[in-house]
């Protein structure tokens, strides 16, 4: 009952006397006082877009009432008594309903939705998290400073990389949108902490209403600007509503975060394959404000979330390796909502120095062209042009939905790649690459499923693995001087040897099956899934860095990422 | 409503462009490095600059000389310009597509590749014709249509940019392998096996790098070797003929007199398909009698003797 409370009404502080942002407090301080005009803003204009046409407006009712229907049938909870009456008598009126009460209802469907979606930003909750959550993980890291945490307890885990100064700069000229690979559901979590100690604005994101049920969780996500999206209503009008709430955002000048992937990478693999639906909501908020001659450009920043140790490591390959290519898109009995392992996952990093690496990639604009320091567009050799001509039609500029869809697809290739280059390798990850390729050197014709089953049966000797690491860590470096991808300081620094030993002692004690361990002088390979998890975010580089002998097993392992 | 046209290169297909283009009522700039002489209203110019003024700019330069030409191209034009190229090759052994190479060498995005059974005289003489152009930009398309469609050219267009690209590419390849077959005396019902099987082997490797089989299927793939079997003079049809006659490669395109890129698209689509563990066997075959390391009697029996399966 409570969870259910709490999960449609998250909990708000009272407000004694309102807060009046200062001039040089971030965009989303803004957002409490301007909220009732952004949902109304888009109610307006996805009823607008309805109401023109009496076919379109009906077909927009019965979608709803169709898929509302079939999702509360299946849920039987409190939600399903509450509601389902209401859209099993909506659906025999709509035929009969007069184009003013259709419009009506319309209305109402439309803004308890969008009223659903929207979040709230209270910034005494954004204060309180930003002295508490680094302390909090000090605390678990290191108990004794549960009170008086180690200062730099996050510093020393998380590592930011990339051009922060010049995101910094232009963070007050117009909107960020923060596009980063996405490994694990701490990442928003995460990636908050990266833009505080970074000295970069908060931003909105959507949240996964899932993420809403534990109440603590709820509280935060929901008073420091999360938007809420619940993946299991299909409704058209719905899924317009959250584009249309991400584009007034952006629009607005809020900065603001999204993962193009659309979920977790199940496989451990770079994203390729990007969900174009929000990403599309910044191109053609750019677009609008253009067209309305607002000044207010709207830069995209690559970012990838590196981790050496991934908390649902080991549920999520498993979901890839069961449904390879149909993953199951909610997953709520992971590692994610079970304490013990957040308990275990943070011990385990302690004393890793960089366990988490963020990389702010250099930014771009809709189109794909680097920004210089002031947001101009430039082109490959550096001359400055002005992005507005992407949307000028025959000298003046114009919205259009296909074009902004062409440009957003082009987007997403753009950003697949720039994944690529700015993934920073870590030490679990190249270990991991060298194993799973002699297990597949070894079991030649052998399928992926067959070679799951090999536990503790495929062994190798430590001085050839040191040797392989070494001419991979090689290769990797000659990848990384070319532009093409990054290796940790770690990968970089390490011995082979320290190396090896590092990944072990992450993996083990952590995970509940072993990926690898030393028996005498050979490594043994444990669970060839969790070694497949860790070693697939080399799969694009597999060939790069194998030697001639390796060709064959690499050339296996490339082709995971072919889409066939 | 009349557009501002520039048209990158003075070959045939770039001559037959800009005369589409000017006799429709259009302002037209052809830009090449050497002055060529041009029909009555079309501008020629060897400053790439005066490309810059254009809305609209056709590529017409064969693709060993797109990364050049867009090198150029890349100094003067910005968002506002949109780019078709007439391209029929793929650049390097990665297999690239002239779209992948106008993306990396200039900031324009609005790109699109026209290709099909569309021949060059037909084109500026007005015939009645065909083509398809691929481009993600519905406004490119209708762009198109008013730059060179009026009556005589129907200009269709998919979203499958790399689809068009690569079926054009590879159906090149196919001809050469069609007309060897031809020459060597083999029956229609042989030559459409060949034609068809061979379409369906370049379409599965196409599908790995991103294209829809079905476009292979469409006037860029099937489309465009139907017209070189009717008859069209391709140079590909002559090298085949000239290979069947016995010469070797370099000798057969010196006997051509233009360069084909087929034989090296094929080289680099089988050296692709190999590492991803694909069955390509015409093509296979084929490359291996053209570098001398089968004959042509074997060629014949190894195809023959594979194991027949499902279409």
């Amino acid at each position: 009952m409570l969870k259910r409370f709490l999960s449609e009404r998250p909990l708000r502080l009272p407000h004694i006397k309102p807060y009046v942002p200062r001039p040089s407090d971030p965009s989303i301080f803004w957002f409490n006082s301007e909220r009732d005009d952004i949902v109304s803003e888009v109610v307006n204009r996805v009823c607008t877009a309805h109401e023109s046409d009496r076919g379109r407006l009906e077909i927009a009712l019965n979608d709803a009432a169709f898929h509302e229907i079939r999702r509360l049938e299946k849920q039987h909870d409190e939600e399903a008594r509450d509601r389902l009456g209401y859209w099993r008598s909506m659906i025999r009126r709509i035929g009969k309903m007069d184009d003013t009460e259709q419009r009506r209802v319309l209305h109402t469907i439309v803004t308890n939705m969008t009223r659903d979606v929207a979040g709230n930003f209270d910034p005494r909750v954004y204060r309180f998290a930003r002295r508490a959550v680094p302390r909090m993980i000090g605390g678990v890291m290191e108990p004794r400073h549960l009170m008086a945490p180690a200062p730099d307890a996050v510093g020393r885990v998380l590592k930011v990389q990339g051009d922060v100064e010049h995101l910094r700069k232009l963070q007050s000229e117009g909107s960020l949108v923060f596009v980063p690979t996405h490994s694990s559901n701490l990442d928003s979590m995460v990636l908050s902490q990266a833009l505080e100690i970074s000295g970069l604005p908060p931003t909105i994101y959507g949240a996964g209403k899932n993420l809403f049920t534990n109440p603590i969780i709820s509280f935060f996500m929901h008073n420091l600007g999360a938007y809420r999206v619940d993946r299991r209503i299909r409704v058209n009008l719905y899924k317009e509503i959250l584009k249309l709430y991400s584009q007034v955002m952006i629009e607005r000048g809020y900065h603001s975060l999204f993962f193009p992937g659309g979920t977790r990478s199940r496989s451990g693999m770079i994203e390729r394959r990007l969900k174009l639906g929000l990403l599309g909501s910044a191109v053609e908020a750019f677009s609008m404000n253009r067209v309305r001659r607002v000044d207010r450009p709207v830069w995209f920043v690559p970012t990838t979330i590196n981790y050496a140790l991934v908390l649902e490591a080991e549920t999520l390959i498993k979901d890839w390796l069961m449904d390879e290519g149909e993953a199951r898109y909610i997953i709520e009995d992971d590692e994610f909502s079970r304490i013990d392992r957040w308990f275990s996952f943070f011990r385990k990093i302690v004393g890793m120095h960089g366990a988490c690496i963020i990389r702010f990639g250099d930014p771009i604009d809709a189109f794909g062209n680097s920004v210089g320091s002031r947001g101009e567009s430039l082109t490959p050799d550096g001359r400055e042009i002005d992005s507005g001509g992407y949307i000028e039609r025959r000298g003046k500029p114009v919205t259009d939905p296909a074009r902004d869809g062409a440009y957003t697809r082009e987007l997403g290739e753009v950003l697949a790649k720039r994944y690529e280059q700015d993934t920073v390798l870590m030490s679990t990850q190249v270990v991991a690459h060298v194993l799973f390729r002699h297990l597949v050197q070894s079991t030649p014709g052998m399928d992926l499923f067959a070679r799951q089953r090999l536990r503790g049966e495929i062994s190798l000797d430590c001085e050839t693995l040191g040797r392989e690491l070494g001419e991979a860590r090689d290769r990797l470096r000659e990848l990384e001087r070319q532009g093409r991808v990054r290796t940790s300081e770690v990968v970089k620094g390490d011995t082979p040897q320290e190396l090896l030993e590092r990944a072990l002692s992450i993996w083990n004690g952590y995970h509940s099956s072993t990926a690898a361990r030393l028996e005498g002088n050979r490594v043994v390979i444990g669970d060839p899934s969790l070694l497949l998890y860790y070693q697939n975010r080399l799969v694009p580089f597999a060939e790069a860095i194998a030697s001639p002998e390796q060709l064959q097993a690499a050339c296996e392992i490339e082709n995971l990422g072919v889409h066939r | 409503m009349s557009l501002r046209i520039g048209v990158v290169g003075a070959g045939g297909f770039g001559r037959a462009i800009a005369q589409a283009s000017a006799r429709h009522g259009h302002e037209v700039v052809v830009w090449s490095r050497k002055d060529r002489e041009l029909p009555d209203g079309i501008r020629m110019s060897t400053d790439i600059a005066d490309i810059g003024d254009s809305e609209l700019i056709f590529l017409a330069v064969p693709a060993v000389h797109a990364v050049a030409a867009t090198e150029e191209l890349g100094k003067v034009v910005d968002g506002r310009h949109l780019i078709i190229h007439v391209s029929r090759g793929l650049i390097g052994a990665d297999l690239k597509t002239v779209t992948q190479v106008i993306r990396e060498r200039t900031v324009c995005r609005r790109i699109g590749a026209l290709a099909g059974p569309l021949a060059a005289d037909a084109l500026a003489e007005g015939r009645p014709s065909g083509a398809i152009l691929g481009t993600g930009f519905p406004e490119l398309t209708e762009m198109a249509r008013d730059a060179l469609g009026g009556g005589e050219l129907r200009i269709y267009d998919t979203p499958d940019v790399v689809g068009v690209e690569l079926a054009s590419a590879t159906v090149g390849f196919l001809m050469v392998v069609l007309a060897y077959a031809q020459e060597i005396g083999a029956e229609p019902s042989t030559l459409a096996v060949l034609a068809t099987r061979g379409m369906v082997e370049v379409a599965r490797v196409g599908r790995t790098l991103g294209a829809k089989e079905s476009t292979f299927m469409g006037l860029a793939g099937l489309g465009d070797l139907i017209a070189a079997v009717a008859g069209d003079q391709r140079p590909e049809f002559l090298l085949g003929r000239a290979l069947a006659q016995g010469a070797n490669l370099s000798n057969a395109r010196g006997k051509v007199g233009a360069y084909v890129e087929a034989i090296d698209v094929a080289r680099h689509l089988l050296e692709h398909a190999r590492r991803l563990g694909l069955e390509t066997p015409i093509s296979a075959t084929f490359v291996a009698l053209t570098e001398g390391r089968i004959s042509p009697d074997n060629a014949i029996q190894a195809l023959m003797e594979r194991r027949v399966g499902h279409e």
